[in-house]
């Protein structure tokens, strides 16, 4: 499942993601009618690391710049282009899913970039999680005292509970769901937006 | 369920042995040692008599039991296995060679398994030390009498995937005078799992908690299921071990990279009300928190104790969120204070923790007691009943017992030699949470306050 795939199944179950645009081919970029900047990603179910080959150009500021972007990943990797409206600040979280040997499909929790990559610092419950255990998985980690409000930067910890219970739901019901990245999720003070997400299903 | 095996009125010994280095004489000398009422049909095929019991040469010729022990190697077990099954409710292959070994021995595992469906029977092991029941003499283990020790009759079921750990374990808390209920051993757990065996333990009178060391799940989402039922009723401490490697395509994924099966396994006991232990000092240390002592609803903690340092160190452990439990020092009430000061030591120190000093006497324990049991600041209670000043007396020990039984959730701290430790032993008889160390007399507490949540949760 490609990223505009995942973001709509992720739409159905009530997660916000930026607004976006699939461009098929260049003549698609006149009906493109986002809020500048936007970034522009390589849509492709194949590539999982987008920018690490190249794949994403950020701070598109006008239609032109949409051009040249579409041209660019088009004329790569002849996919298609998704446009997405950018968007920044707050704090950035990482949710996922896997499938343990043991318990089967389970939901992870921990603050994005340096303090997952460094630190490792995440949590984990078995699908399908109650509020409480989404309550308790922001009180398990680590970075904890960042989601109280740090510099400044304040998050909605409800905002954030209601995420992790939608992401079970929708592993609970699909029941297909081999894994999940949704990195970074953006936490602000009003809001959680999943910025990025990759899906995998189980093969039939 | 499994009724028939913790309290066989029959056993059978397949491969009985006039050789006392045998397991298939050990397991008969076992049975006498232990005080075994039941009946006995050691089988041999030389016949004869071994410890007073005539052997029987076949299988065939003894009546149906309950519990058959198998002492014999693989092979001749599998050969074996169908007479036995046969005549049996619950069967112990005790030889390895099975599926620890590789294809031939799984082979072997599918035969023996494939055998037990056919007849009903239900299989513990292979590859295992067996059971050992207290309070039945049911006793399969192998040890040498003169360097170990088998637990006595308690209220501890331990449910364990390694047979030597457990040994191991039970024998180092016997000195404590720590007793178990239930004993299992897994071994390579081709019929009878953990599951099982925690439903039936957690639905035991007997079983006041229980622990279980675990390798690998024999079905994760169904222990969950069976752990939060049983954690509703008694405590459930897990010492579990290993972890295995994720593959598959999902590994790609970041998810996939950051969680071992350990970091979900973590997550499942947070959800299900299982107490982790990390490793077997603690699981047995917090089962007996579990056991005997009473849930904490507060992280306010009132220490007392005889000695100002003992206090001092106690205190940095409960406040310590590294190297500590992240609790907190009660603070005590002004009436309490005064109470302590006016009525009953003077010469100590009112400040939690309270320091009464080596002047300190069991009437003066008594007081301190009560004056903190009165005080709604304080959720629980840490006393250290320290015998080495000539104040205190072996009375301390009923006085302490009486408020741990009457009063707020309380852990005993007794530190010392052999004086100490046979204080110690009274104390655990008289089912006090007690234990031989600051450490650990600090981490049993934040168990029972773990406890208390757990019981909180499943209210809700």
């Amino acid at each position: 499942m490609n990223e505009y795939e995942a973001k709509q199944m992720l739409k159905e179950y009530g997660i916000k993601v930026p607004n976006s645009f699939v461009a098929n081919c260049e003549e698609d970029i006149e009906n493109l009618n986002l809020k500048y900047p936007l970034v522009a990603k390589v849509l492709s179910e194949k590539i999982l690391h987008k920018s690490d080959v190249g794949g994403v150009i950020l701070n598109i500021r006008d239609k032109e710049d949409a051009r040249h972007a579409f041209k660019k990943i088009h004329g790569k990797f002849n996919t298609p282009v998704l446009f997405e409206e950018m968007v920044s600040g707050g704090v950035e979280l990482i949710i996922g899913v896997l499938n343990d040997a043991s318990f089967g499909p389970a939901i992870m929790f921990g603050l994005g970039g340096i303090f997952t990559e460094v630190y490792k610092d995440v949590t984990f419950r078995v699908i399908p999680i109650k509020e409480r255990d989404a309550w308790g998985m922001l009180e398990d980690i680590k970075g904890r005292k960042i989601l109280e409000g740090y510099r400044g930067i304040n998050v909605n910890k409800e905002k954030i509970v209601e995420l992790l219970l939608s992401v079970s739901r929708l592993v609970e019901e699909r029941g297909n769901i081999e894994g999940m990245d949704l990195n970074p999720v953006l936490a602000t003070p009003h809001d959680v937006i999943v910025l990025d997400t990759k899906i995998i299903e189980t093969s039939r | 369920m499994f009724e028939k095996l913790v309290n066989p009125e029959s056993i059978a010994v397949i491969g009985a042995s006039h050789n006392e280095k045998k397991i298939g004489f050990v397991v008969l000398k076992n049975l006498v040692s232990h005080n075994y009422r039941g009946k006995v049909y050691p089988v041999n095929p030389k016949g004869g008599e071994i410890l007073g019991f005539k052997v029987y040469r076949e299988v065939n010729e003894i009546p149906e039991v309950d519990l058959s022990v198998i002492t014999l190697p693989a092979e001749l077990t599998v050969k074996i296995f169908e007479d036995v099954a046969k005549k049996s409710k619950f069967i112990i292959p005790i030889a390895g060679g099975f599926g620890e070994t590789g294809k031939e021995g799984k082979e072997r595992e599918r035969k023996l398994k494939e055998i037990a469906d056919k007849y009903g029977a239900r299989i513990i092991g292979p590859n295992t030390v067996g059971v050992l029941f207290p309070s039945t003499g049911v006793n399969t283990a192998l040890i040498v009498p003169e360097r170990s020790r088998f637990p006595e009759d308690g209220d501890i079921a331990f449910i364990t995937q390694s047979g030597a750990l457990g040994l191991l374990t039970m024998d180092e808390f016997s000195m404590y005078g720590v007793g178990f209920s239930y004993f299992v051993n897994l071994g390579n757990r081709i019929d009878v799992n953990e599951n099982e065996l925690l439903e039936f333990f957690g639905n035991d009178e007997k079983s006041k908690s229980v622990v279980l060391y675990i390798e690998s799940f024999r079905d994760g989402r169904k222990f969950m299921e069976i752990a939060e039922q049983v954690s509703r009723k008694k405590g459930i401490v897990i010492l579990k071990a290993g972890r295995t490697s994720r593959g598959g395509k999902a590994a790609s994924l970041h998810t996939g990279a950051l969680g071992g099966s350990d970091a979900v396994a973590d997550g499942a006991f947070k959800q299900c009300g299982v107490i982790r232990a990390y490793d077997e000092i603690e699981l047995v240390d917090y089962a007996r928190a579990l056991a005997h002592g009473k849930p904490i609803f507060g992280k306010r903690i009132a220490v007392v104790t005889s000695a100002g340092g003992v206090g001092v160190v106690t205190t940095d452990y409960i406040e310590s969120e590294v190297r500590g439990i992240g609790m907190k020092m009660a603070e005590l009430s002004d009436e309490t204070k005064r109470k302590i000061k006016e009525e009953v030591v003077p010469f100590a120190s009112v400040e939690n923790p309270i320091d009464m000093t080596a002047q300190a006497s069991d009437e003066d324990y008594d007081g301190v007691l009560e004056a903190l049991n009165e005080d709604e600041n304080v959720d629980a209670i840490l006393v250290y009943a320290l015998f080495q000043t000539p104040l205190i007396s072996e009375k301390l020990v009923d006085i302490i017992t009486k408020w741990a039984n009457k009063g707020k959730p309380m852990v005993v701290g007794v530190i010392g030699s052999e004086f100490s430790l046979e204080m110690f032993r009274k104390f655990e008889k008289n089912g006090v949470p007690v234990y031989p160390t600051i450490e650990r007399a600090v981490k049993s507490l934040r168990v029972l306050y773990d406890r208390g949540k757990i019981l909180k949760r499943w209210e809700q």
